[in-house]
């Protein structure tokens, strides 16, 4: 986004409006300034303006890939109303909120942790950073089957680590509870790096002459730490708080990798639910309700972090 | 200059042109099959039939492990009217949801009047499989069925007699593992994932005991008391040790697995696992496993699921016709011969399973074409995948220990009436 508008800032000044005393050369340069506009708008439209109108339309449909017969009639709020008496639509969405109130702040937490030790005049600085990055890098879904294996009843080096210490071995993924908390520490592990890597480009923009100032005055390690670093570092923290919120609204496949959803459906995500709906049943019509659904609780709650920073009089830290 | 210029382009564009023309001799097929359909044989198969039509170049892509990680990369790939693949393994549950869908392109215009002659040589079942309203969507590749794996050793040692019923398989079962006492040896498995093979878990015991999910209409005739015989037998099976505590996640490939490592008395699996027992290098259990029909509530009222897989010719397909040139030949008695040679996979045609080369490979095979008969269909319905999840969700959550029997019943019972209905 920020990309776009800083090109359009120099070709599209704010005075150049439709004026008619336009001379040829500045007609000229905004023809220009839209030639070079027009493809980036075009992709965006393509992949994103595009898809989204398709996804409303077809949520409005009748249409499943399973019965062609059926046609593609326009049902209305059909499709809304099978969700809001869909059982498993809010036991999904349920799962979705527990895992977004556990692994958001989880993330946060280990992430600030990790950032705040990478933050440190370590002599020799890139095993902690590789160490940061890993994870990041690695994609979803291979975390997931790790972890699968990590947690796997026989196999699994977590079991293997409770019978040495005399524990009885745990059915981890095949319990709901269990099942759940495994998940979890699959996906904080996965995304406190993202979180980290986030916070320690925030760590390293406060000037280190506000913590001499702070010594002289004589506040310890952890004053500073309150007073000086988590302030100063509030708009890191919502920005990887908006982030983090909105992948986990989307959690998808560590749990798809880890559990299928299972045991039955107690660790289904929305986002896996609406998977199974178009993928596995073809049923694009509800299936786009459901991402349409989706879609509008992740748009709620990052306008809430959005409005929670501008009211933020972040220019106090500057 | 510019003259010069214009001639060298129109050589250029007829030398590109006659070099395509060229490659268009070359037709090039791409088939889809499984990690669990041995694609290793598959090539080779494929490798000498291109051998014997140097016209033919045949690429086979491999997917997913289970049925329906393979039919969820199929549906992205169909829904999008994808042309790159030409021929598809598909599972012998699914030919009635790509006639709906149109995804398969029906193959009587090509078979012509040999249809009837084709079609009469296979097993009635896949006869019957691979035909929906009167027109044939696949030709089968390999039959197959759930069979009773035990380990012969282990039994002799013991003395215990291969069960025929499911109370004979507990007291087995359970002296085997008594007598053994090996804290790693489990005494029974059948899938019990989140995955399609679950589905047959469910159903056996449920047809043994001479219930049914559907009609013969298509409609759901779940009776209650019939309807919760398979619960109560995993149920007390997993009660008394003999299901391990992770049965839950069990996925099929894992049954053998840990039968091929000698971590198993009884495996409820298909065919394909006898190959890999005797041939695989790992296998702990060469010469060790026998091969019986599956056990029911009473030895003489045993049932068992079909299974099998099927070639279908893509509808999107740009080589149709050489497509269906390449099926048949894989659906011929040779290839169905070289495939239970290769990999233990049970043949479509009945004169194979006397063939004597056959039987030399897979002894067992005398006594499961019977089985292949009587093998039963899952609900046959365009929307099988939902029924499919329905089952084995709920199956899946009791094998957990996270529904009850009740709860499950409930759930497929409604869940299930408004799919079928």
């Amino acid at each position: 986004m920020s990309t776009i508008e800083s090109t359009l800032a120099p070709v599209a000044p704010p005075k150049a409006r439709a004026k008619p005393g336009l001379s040829p050369i500045d007609r000229d340069e905004r023809r220009l300034g839209f030639a070079l506009l027009a493809p980036a708008f075009l992709l965006l439209f393509g992949v994103v303006v595009y898809p989204i109108v398709d996804l409303v339309v077809t949520s409005f449909q009748l249409n499943n890939l399973a019965q062609p017969w059926m046609g593609t009639p326009f049902v209305g709020l059909e499709n809304y109303g099978r969700a809001m008496s869909d059982d498993r639509f809010w036991e999904a969405t349920f799962h979705t909120g527990l895992y977004v109130l556990v692994t958001v702040p989880g993330a946060v937490v280990v992430g600030l942790g990790l950032a705040l030790l990478a933050n440190q005049p370590f002599r020799v600085k890139w095993p902690v950073r590789l160490g940061l990055l890993l994870p990041w890098a690695l994609p979803l879904v291979f975390a997931g089957l790790i972890f699968r294996w990590f947690f796997e009843y026989t196999q699994g080096l977590v079991n293997n680590a409770l019978l040495m210490v005399g524990l009885p071995a745990q059915a981890w993924l095949t319990d709901p509870t269990l099942a759940f908390i495994a998940i979890c520490i699959a996906i904080v592990w996965k995304t406190s790096s993202f979180v980290a890597l986030v916070l320690l480009a925030g760590l390293q923009t406060i000037p280190r002459s506000l913590y001499e100032a702070a010594e002289i005055d004589g506040a310890g390690k952890l004053a500073q730490f309150w007073e000086i670093t988590l302030p100063m570092l509030r708009p890191a923290i919502v920005v990887a708080l908006i982030f983090r919120t909105i992948t986990a609204i989307q959690t998808f496949d560590i749990p798809f990798a880890m559990t299928n959803g299972g045991p039955g459906n107690s660790t289904e995500t929305l986002a896996m639910y609406i998977h199974k709906t178009t993928i596995d049943f073809l049923d694009l019509g509800y299936g786009s309700a459901l991402a349409v659904l989706m879609f509008i609780v992740s748009a709620i709650l990052t306008a809430g972090y959005l409005r929670y920073t501008r009211r933020d009089p972040s220019a106090r830290g500057h | 200059m510019k003259a010069r210029l214009i001639a060298a382009s129109v050589a250029s564009l007829v030398l590109v042109g006659t070099s395509s023309l060229a490659l268009a001799q070359q037709t090039t097929l791409r088939i889809f099959t499984g990690g669990q359909q041995r694609p290793d044989v598959m090539r080779q198969i494929v490798d000498e039939y291109m051998k014997a039509n140097p016209n033919v170049k045949v690429e086979v892509e491999v997917g997913g492990a289970t049925s329906e990680q393979q039919q969820q990369y199929l549906n992205t790939v169909l829904a999008s009217r994808d042309s790159s693949l030409d021929v598809v393994l598909i599972d012998v549950i699914r030919p009635a949801q790509w006639a709906a869908a149109k995804w398969a392109e029906p193959l009587d215009s090509y078979l012509g009047a040999d249809k009837e002659k084709v079609m009469s040589q296979y097993l009635p079942a896949y006869r019957e499989a691979n035909t929906v309203n009167g027109s044939v969507i696949s030709l089968p590749y390999f039959a197959d069925a759930q069979f009773l794996y035990y380990r012969k050793d282990l039994l002799a040692k013991h003395n215990v007699q291969p069960p025929k019923t499911w109370d004979e398989v507990k007291t087995a079962a359970q002296a085997v593992m008594k007598g053994e006492g090996n804290a790693n040896l489990r005494g029974f498995e059948t899938a019990g994932a989140p995955i399609e093979g679950t589905v047959c878990t469910y159903t056996v015991p449920l047809w043994g005991a001479g219930g049914t999910v559907t009609d013969t209409n298509g409609k759901l005739a779940l009776s209650a008391d019939l309807a919760k015989k398979p619960f109560e037998l995993w149920g007390s099976m997993k009660q008394a040790g003999i299901l391990p505590p992770n049965i839950a996640e069990i996925p099929t490939d894992r049954i053998r697995q840990n039968f091929q490592a000698g971590n198993l008395v009884f495996g409820m699996t298909w065919g394909y696992v006898w190959n890999r027992t005797q041939q695989d290098t790992d296998s702990l259990v060469k010469d060790k496993v026998g091969v019986v029909p599956l056990p029911g509530f009473t030895a003489d009222k045993a049932a068992t699921c079909i299974g099998g897989w099927q070639l279908a010719v893509t509808a999107f397909s740009k080589n149709k016709a050489e497509a269906v040139k390449l099926v048949r030949y894989l659906s011929s008695p040779e290839v169905s011969k070289r495939q239970a040679i290769l990999a233990s996979h049970l043949p479509v045609f009945p004169d194979v399973y006397k063939d004597p080369e056959v039987l030399k490979a897979n002894p067992w095979f005398a006594e499961a074409l019977p089985v292949v008969q009587t093998a039963r269909s899952r609900p046959v319905t365009p929307r099988y995948n939902e029924v499919s999840e329905v089952v084995r969700t709920n199956m899946n959550a009791f094998l957990a220990g996270t529904k009850t029997e009740e709860s499950a019943l409930t759930e497929m019972r409604n869940r299930l009436g408004t799919i079928l209905r």
